[in-house]
């Protein structure tokens, strides 16, 4: 059983984000289980997830739900000028094998 | 098999119209998610990892509708997350019932009891509690990580059998599964009184914190067949026979994941409940712009390789009966006698 921990692009600033790099990053993003923060081309910063993303349309897209926002963001590649992996990410750090120590420490502790 | 006539009726009927129209593609039981957050956090589920604000949206009853007239299954299975913390699962279910849909309400019945001392489900042939049951008391709490989860759920299950609810389960194995256990489970529900048994392998979310136990498909092939090989009279299964018999290494079915399409808060997955690679706005968008071709076993992804989930297998299956006389004649044989 592998328990190391696995890679995570948590606390990730890559830049400059542009070309081939910002679609690269854009999966990144669009994997992630955290919030980003995206810097958009007129200096506005939006907090959030990033579910969605099309880049096989004549104009790629993401889509965000913006913290605190009820309906998503539809923003073009072509406005983002950063992303930031700021969030923490809720699929790290929770593996199986550390499940399962716990799971042995508590029943210890009980004495089961 | 255990699915009641007017259900295999509806279910048959709508089928075979889908193939007088010639549709190749067309669902058969719709995903319908109306939240992720859960009250447990299993160590197999990639579902519920997401940011706090993420976890606390829901679909509004009016959204889960639309979704479900557009996609016009004749079934609809609410899993999620849990379906009983969403604040209008009583709402909901009743809507979907007055469109006579068959809804299987997938809950691991921790508010089950609570929810129906409440009065807010009505005993209906429409609705059935699908309550997710992973094996005896040991193997169900390991694999949702909490100690006592199993004795909740059969109280659930008692609960509603007493009030006249449909109940079934849903099993997810895990390599090291034990066939014989399982055996012993199958008895224990029917001991029970449930309706029937739904059973799955699990598959390898990138997300889920266990990567470890996941099924292999010779290794699924293998424990299917030893604990299905010479099933007891008395096992009822509420799902396709031929899906069972796939499972047993029986039949080579390719995925169908339009299926069983999913909707939730981020819109129409593509391509299927399990895989995420994007959304589509609309339940037309999904079925014509996803590029299929990329996906199921014989499509060479690694993501699919070792995948026999139902939600891409079960559609296949059912397909498959009324595709020749061979599947119907199966499906017959095996609902009549009760061997796979």
């Amino acid at each position: 059983m592998n328990t190391e921990p696995e890679a995570s692009f948590e606390g990730w600033d890559p830049r400059p984000v542009d070309g081939a790099t910002l679609a690269e990053v854009v999966e990144h993003a669009f994997d992630y289980r955290g919030d980003i923060t995206l810097r958009l081309d007129d200096g506005r910063q939006i907090d959030g997830y990033l579910f969605n993303r099309d880049r096989d349309v004549a104009e790629p897209f993401v889509q965000v739900f913006e913290r605190g926002e009820a309906a998503p963001l539809t923003i073009p590649y072509a406005r983002i000028r950063a992303i930031r992996f700021t969030g923490k990410d809720t699929a790290a750090g929770n593996s199986y094998a550390a499940w399962l120590r716990l799971r042995q420490a508590a029943k210890a502790a009980s004495g089961g | 098999m255990s699915v009641p006539i007017s259900q295999m009726w509806t279910v048959a009927a709508y089928v075979l119209g889908q193939k007088i129209r010639k549709r190749m593609r067309y669902p058969l039981v719709l995903m319908l998610e109306p939240l992720f957050r859960c009250n447990l956090a299993c160590a197999g589920c990639g579902k519920i990892q997401y940011p706090a604000h993420i976890l606390k949206k829901d679909l509004s009853v009016e959204q889960c509708l639309a979704a479900v007239d557009e996609c016009g299954a004749p079934m609809v299975s609410i899993p999620g997350g849990e379906p009983l913390m969403y604040p209008e699962i009583g709402r909901l279910a009743r809507e979907l019932v007055a469109r006579r849909k068959y809804v299987y309400l997938c809950t691991n019945a921790i508010l089950l009891k609570q929810k129906l001392e409440e009065g807010v489900f009505t005993p209906s042939k429409y609705l059935s509690f699908s309550v997710h049951m992973d094996g005896l008391r040991e193997e169900h709490d390991e694999a949702v990580c909490r100690e006592g989860v199993f004795d909740q759920a059969v109280a659930g299950i008692r609960e509603a059998l007493r009030r006249g609810f449909r109940v079934t389960t849903n099993s997810t194995l895990f390599d090291g599964v034990n066939p014989v256990q399982m055996q012993m489970f199958f008895d224990e529900m029917m001991d029970l009184g449930v309706e029937g048994m739904m059973l799955s392998p699990g598959y390898s979310y990138s997300k889920a914190p266990d990567q470890e136990h996941f099924l292999r498909r010779q290794k699924t092939n293998e424990i299917f067949s030893k604990m299905l090989s010479n099933p007891k009279r008395r096992w009822k299964f509420n799902q396709s026979p031929l899906f069972l018999q796939f499972l047993m290494g029986k039949w080579d079915f390719e995925c169908t994941p339009w299926g069983m399409p999913a909707y939730n808060i981020f819109g129409w997955q593509r391509p299927c409940y399990l895989l995420q690679e994007g959304y589509a706005p609309s339940f037309k968008a999904l079925m014509e712009t996803t590029r299929w071709e990329r996906y199921g076993h014989r499509s060479g992804n690694e993501k699919c390789k070792d995948c026999m989930v139902h939600c891409g297998y079960e559609a296949t299956a059912v397909n498959a009966t009324f595709a020749s006389w061979k599947g119907l004649t199966a499906a017959a044989r095996a609902t009549l006698t009760g061997r796979l």
